[in-house]
């Protein structure tokens, strides 16, 4: 099976689905568990998580060991958004 | 009489295309202001290029017709409008050029040109050519992921594209039967695909109000 390319839009939207699906508590989801969910490098992480704690559509949390992220309600508006849209680009067979 | 009410037709046809176009022009739109998403940028371009090309014939005709009172309708509207739509076309295909092509290698590993014939040299043709040539590649590509997605609103896109490119097609081949219904039929096409692409439309749960900016 070819690999299938992400744009840089769709590693978002996995990042944020992480964190509203499957984050494994309250808290939020630790860097390490989303290198591993949303299958992206440290670096690359580092500076969309950045960006996304910026435009407010995640939120920093800091528990005892390490540095959490949760999705917020602009976050999950975001996300909705994006799904509906990458429906619509879908079907004209384009990634957004 | 019947020329007149073949031209209040073409108006008619050509306004319906102008709508549909920015409709579709606006929520691309608002699909890029929400996701900032660089393909729905250039859908936006797109579609907005084919609403604006068929509103220049369609307010054109129009103009001239009932404001100037022209008996004839000057030729330079239509090819302009088709022109603007081509741009519209061209979009399309780029944003499937850059799918296909740049994940792969990140650069066009190649780019064929297609040989085709143009009968004489009225821009008009040329620019029918060119249009016909980027609706068959983006209804090819279309119809490709339908086959690996099997999404059904993608067979209502491909079929659009398809329908805009027989449209062109009918458009172009009506300089050998001028005056004839045959540019009707081309323009009519044209418009039942330009509806055909609002299927998916349908699926996207508008929500509104919700900006995000470019930067994410």
């Amino acid at each position: 099976m070819a690999a299938v390319y992400r744009t840089h839009m769709s590693i978002i939207g996995d990042i944020l689905s992480t964190t509203r699906d499957e984050a494994p508590d309250e808290a939020g989801a630790s860097v390490t568990y989303l290198i591993r969910k949303a299958n992206v490098s440290y670096g690359r992480l580092a500076k969309i998580l950045e960006t996304l704690v910026q435009q407010g559509l995640l939120e920093q949390t800091t528990s005892e060991r390490a540095c959490k992220y949760r999705i917020s309600s602009r976050g999950r508006e975001f996300l909705q958004a994006y799904r509906g849209f990458r429906e619509f680009a879908d079907s004209f067979g384009l990634r957004i | 009489m019947a020329i007149v009410s073949d031209t209040v037709l073409e108006i008619a046809l050509n306004l319906l295309g102008f709508v549909v176009g920015i409709a579709l022009g606006i929520f691309s739109y608002i699909g890029f202001k929400n996701t900032g998403s660089p393909t729905l940028f250039r859908l936006n371009i797109s579609f907005f290029s084919i609403g604006i090309g068929f509103g220049v014939v369609g307010f054109g005709y129009m103009i001239e017709l009932f404001v100037l009172g022209y008996g004839q309708i000057d030729g330079w509207i239509q090819t302009l409008g088709i022109g603007i739509q081509t741009v519209g076309y061209f979009f399309i295909a780029f944003s499937h050029g850059i799918k296909s092509f740049f994940p792969k290698s990140r650069y066009f590993k190649s780019i064929v040109f297609p040989l085709f014939i143009i009968p004489g040299n009225a821009l008009e043709h040329i620019i029918r050519s060119i249009s016909f040539i980027l609706l068959v590649y983006g209804t090819i590509e279309t119809i490709m992921s339908y086959m690996e997605s099997r999404k059904r609103s993608t067979i209502f896109v491909a079929a659009g594209l398809g329908l805009l490119a027989l449209g062109e097609f009918l458009g172009w081949y009506s300089v050998v039967f001028p005056k004839s219904i045959l540019y009707l039929v081309s323009l009519s096409t044209k418009i039942i695909g330009l509806g055909a692409l609002f299927v998916p439309i349908s699926q996207v749960p508008l929500r509104g109000g919700m900006k995000f900016g470019g930067s994410v």
